[in-house]
C-alpha cells in the first residue's frame, strides 16, 4: 500500500494535472503506433533521378511564312518558334504512375502568329487554354489522331480550351496561317521533361527498375535508350544526340 | 450504266485511288517550305491534280484554253531577301505540262523599314478585286473559279466586230472568239478580269492601322493583262480595304486602262477619236466567324469598242455577282458553296434586242477534308447556265488533290 501511494505520489508531482496525463497516454499510444507500423510495411524504395542533356546536332530551320507572291507588300514580322527544345520521356511508366490525377491546366499562346511555348508537355486530362493575343483572327485546329479539334475563329482578348484526354502527339496548327504550327505532347504519366534552350532535362521520382527512355524533338522520336535506376536510387546520366 | 453515272463512277474510283495512295505518301513529302541562306532565300510550291468529265459547254475555260476542273497544275513560288528594304520574288506555274509560265516576278523596294510602305515593280500581283490574289487552290475552298475572273467573254482586244449582229452572233463562244476586223484567227476572248495571267507594271502599297491602300500602272488591263503593251495606253487601277472589325474585311477597286490593240486602230475610219479602254469597278465583302467564313463580290466592267470601221462605238457592260460561303462542320471537313450571276448589257440590232454576251449563271457545292495539314481532297458539283451558246446547261462533278508545302 506504501509502495502504491509513493507511486501516485510521484505520478502527480510529476504531472500536476490530469490534462498533462492524457497527453502522455496520447502520445505514448502514437508512438507506440506509428513503431508498429513503420516495423509492419516493407521499406520504401529510394527514388532516381534520370537527367542529361539532349544535343541537337543538325540544324533545324525555323518554320519559314510561305513566300507568297499575291501581298500587295511586305507581310508583317513574326516571332520565330523555338526548335531547341527536346522532350525526354518513359516508354514504359511503374504502374503507380498511371493512377489518376486532379486535371490541370495549361495555355498555349496566339503572339505575333506563332504559338507559344512551341512545344507544350501536358498531362493526360489537362485543359490546355488558347488566347489570341494578334489583332488578326487565329483558327486553332488539329488533325492529329490522338485529338481532333477545331476550334473556329476568334479575336483578340478571347481564349478557346481543349480537353487532351488521350497520350500522344498532337500537332496543332491555324487554319489561316499555314506558317503557324506547335506540340502538344500528351503524357499518361508523370515521367517526362521538356529540355531546356541549353538541352539540359531531370526526371525526378523515377523509381527503382529499367527503362526504356526517348527523346522527341519536332515530331518525331529521335533517340530511344534503356536506363536502369539502381535500388538505392541516385543520379543516372544519360545524354541523347538528335541527328 | 448512263454515260452520266459512268463518269461519276470513274471520277469517284479515281479521287479514292488518288486518297489511298497519296495518304501513304503523306508523310514523306515537305511540310514546310525550303530555307537556304539563314533565311533569306524560301521556296514553296504547290501541285493540284483535278479530275471532271469534259466540259463540252467550256464553262469553266479559262485563258489557257483548259478547263479549271481538269487540269495538273504545278506552283512554284522563291522570295529573295537581298537586304531589309530590296527583296526579289518569283512564281512559275505550270498547267498540264504544256505551259511554264513566269506567273509572277518582281522587286519589292520598302524605302522605309519601319514603314508599311511598298514598291513592286515587275510582273505584279492584281491591284484590282480580291480573288485574283487568292486564285491557290488552298485559299479557293471550291475547285472552279469566281465566273468574274475566268469565265471568258466573245471579246478581244485584237479582232472587232464588224457590226452587231457579228457580237451577237458570237455570244456564249467566247472560249474560241474570232471577229472580222484584226485579227481573224480563233483565239479565246477575255474575263472581266482575269485571276490566270498577271499585269506587268509597278505596284505602290501602305497601310495604316485598319486600312490598306495600293496603286497599280500596268501594261495591260484587268481583262488582258500583259507582259508588254500592246497599245499606248496604261492601266491605272486603285484598291482599298478596311477592317472596322477583326473578321471583317470590306474592300473596293477601280480600274481603267486602254484595252484595244494598236493594230485595230488604223483600221478605223476616224482612230483617235475615242479611248477603246476598259473601265472596273468593284466592291468585296468577307466575314469569317467561328466556323463561318462568308464573301460577297459585285463587280461592273465596261468595255468601250469599235463597232465596224465606219466610226461606230459601243460601250458594252457587264455586271458579276458572287455569293461564296464555307463553313467547318469537323475537324479537317468543311462545306463550300458559291452562287453567282454574269450579267450583260443588252444591244439593239436590227433583227433583235438583246445582251452583248450570254448571260451565265453558276452555283457550286462541293466539300473539303484536310488528309494532313497541307493535302486537301475537294469534290464539288458544279451547275452552269447559260442564256445562249450550243451548251445552255451543264452539270459537272469534279474532284481535286491539293498538295502545297
Amino acid at each position: 500500500m506504501v509502495v502504491a501511494s509513493r507511486a501516485r505520489s510521484f505520478w502527480r508531482r510529476s504531472f500536476s494535472t490530469g490534462s498533462d496525463v492524457r497527453r502522455l497516454y496520447t502520445t505514448s499510444l502514437l508512438a507506440v503506433l506509428l513503431l508498429l507500423t513503420t516495423a509492419s510495411s516493407p521499406a520504401q524504395p529510394r527514388l532516381g533521378t534520370i537527367r542529361g542533356r539532349v544535343e541537337i546536332a543538325r540544324v533545324f530551320q525555323s518554320p519559314e511564312r510561305r513566300p507568297s507572291a499575291s501581298d500587295l507588300g511586305t507581310p508583317p514580322p513574326r516571332e520565330i518558334p523555338d526548335l531547341r527544345r527536346a522532350v525526354v520521356y518513359l516508354e514504359t511508366a511503374p504502374a503507380a504512375a498511371l493512377e489518376s490525377r486532379e486535371p490541370a491546366r495549361a495555355r498555349m499562346d496566339q503572339r505575333n502568329e506563332t504559338f507559344l511555348p512551341h512545344v507544350l508537355t501536358v498531362d493526360q486530362g489537362t485543359i490546355v487554354d488558347f488566347p489570341n493575343n494578334d489583332t488578326t483572327y487565329h483558327n486553332v485546329f488539329s488533325i492529329s489522331k490522338t485529338r481532333k479539334f477545331d476550334l473556329g475563329r476568334y479575336a483578340r482578348g478571347k481564349s478557346k480550351a481543349v480537353l487532351f484526354d488521350r497520350p500522344g502527339v498532337v500537332r496543332i496548327f491555324c487554319d489561316i496561317h499555314s506558317h503557324m504550327s506547335a506540340f502538344v505532347l500528351v503524357f499518361s504519366h508523370p515521367y517526362y521533361a521538356k529540355a531546356e534552350v541549353d538541352g539540359r532535362y531531370r526526371i525526378d521520382n523515377v523509381p527503382p527498375g529499367t527503362y526504356t527512355v526517348s527523346a522527341w524533338h519536332e515530331g518525331e522520336t529521335r533517340d530511344t535508350r534503356t536506363v536502369t535506376v539502381p535500388p538505392q536510387g541516385g543520379d543516372v546520366d544519360l545524354d541523347f544526340v538528335v541527328q | 450504266m448512263t454515260s452520266t453515272a459512268c463518269r461519276v463512277f470513274r471520277t469517284a474510283v479515281c479521287i479514292a485511288a488518288l486518297l489511298i495512295a497519296t495518304r501513304a505518301a503523306a508523310q514523306a513529302i515537305p511540310s514546310e517550305p525550303l530555307t537556304f541562306g539563314d533565311g533569306r532565300v524560301v521556296v514553296s510550291g504547290d501541285a493540284a491534280v483535278a479530275f471532271a468529265p469534259k466540259d463540252d459547254g467550256f464553262f469553266n475555260y479559262s485563258s489557257y484554253e483548259q478547263t479549271t476542273l481538269r487540269q495538273v497544275r504545278f506552283g512554284m513560288t522563291a522570295y529573295v531577301r537581298l537586304s531589309d528594304r530590296f527583296s526579289v520574288l518569283g512564281e512559275l506555274r505550270s498547267e498540264n505540262f504544256e505551259y511554264v509560265t513566269p506567273f509572277a516576278l518582281y522587286a519589292r523596294i520598302r524605302p522605309l523599314p519601319n514603314r508599311r510602305l511598298d514598291l513592286q515593280v515587275g510582273r505584279i500581283p492584281p491591284t484590282f478585286g480580291s480573288f485574283s490574289r487568292r486564285s491557290y487552290g488552298h485559299d479557293n475552298p471550291l475547285i472552279g473559279s469566281p465566273v468574274a475572273y475566268q469565265y471568258l467573254t466573245s471579246l478581244r482586244p485584237d479582232s472587232v466586230p464588224a457590226d452587231l449582229d457579228e457580237l451577237v452572233r458570237m455570244r456564249g463562244r467566247g472560249w474560241l472568239s474570232a471577229f472580222s476586223i484584226g485579227d481573224r484567227v480563233g483565239h479565246p476572248g477575255v474575263p472581266l478580269v482575269s485571276a490566270f495571267t498577271w499585269d506587268t507594271g509597278l505596284q505602290l502599297s501602305t497601310g495604316w492601322n485598319m486600312v490598306t491602300a495600293a496603286v497599280g500602272i500596268t501594261n495591260g488591263t484587268s481583262s488582258d493583262p500583259r507582259v508588254s503593251d500592246d497599245n499606248a495606253g496604261k492601266q491605272v487601277s486603285l484598291r482599298t480595304t478596311v477592317t472596322p472589325t477583326t473578321g471583317l474585311i470590306v474592300g473596293a477597286s477601280i480600274a481603267r486602262g486602254e484595252f484595244l490593240d494598236r493594230h485595230i486602230r488604223p483600221l478605223l475610219s476616224n482612230p483617235d477619236a475615242h479611248d477603246f479602254d476598259q473601265r472596273a469597278a468593284e466592291l468585296d465583302v468577307e466575314y469569317s466567324r467561328d466556323h463561318w467564313l462568308a464573301r460577297a463580290e459585285l463587280m461592273r466592267s465596261e468595255w468601250t469598242l469599235p463597232i465596224g470601221t465606219a466610226g461606230a462605238v459601243m460601250p458594252l457592260r457587264s455586271l458579276a455577282t458572287t455569293f461564296e460561303g464555307r463553313y467547318t462542320f469537323a475537324p479537317g471537313w468543311y462545306g463550300a458553296a458559291r452562287v453567282e450571276h454574269l450579267g450583260f448589257s443588252q444591244i439593239t440590232t436590227p433583227t433583235q434586242t438583246t445582251e452583248w454576251e450570254a448571260p451565265v449563271t453558276r452555283t457550286e457545292v462541293g466539300i473539303g477534308y484536310y488528309v494532313q495539314r497541307n493535302l486537301i481532297a475537294k469534290t464539288s458539283l458544279q451547275f452552269n447556265r447559260r442564256d445562249g451558246g450550243r451548251i445552255t446547261r451543264s452539270q459537272l462533278l469534279a474532284a481535286q488533290l491539293l498538295y502545297w508545302f
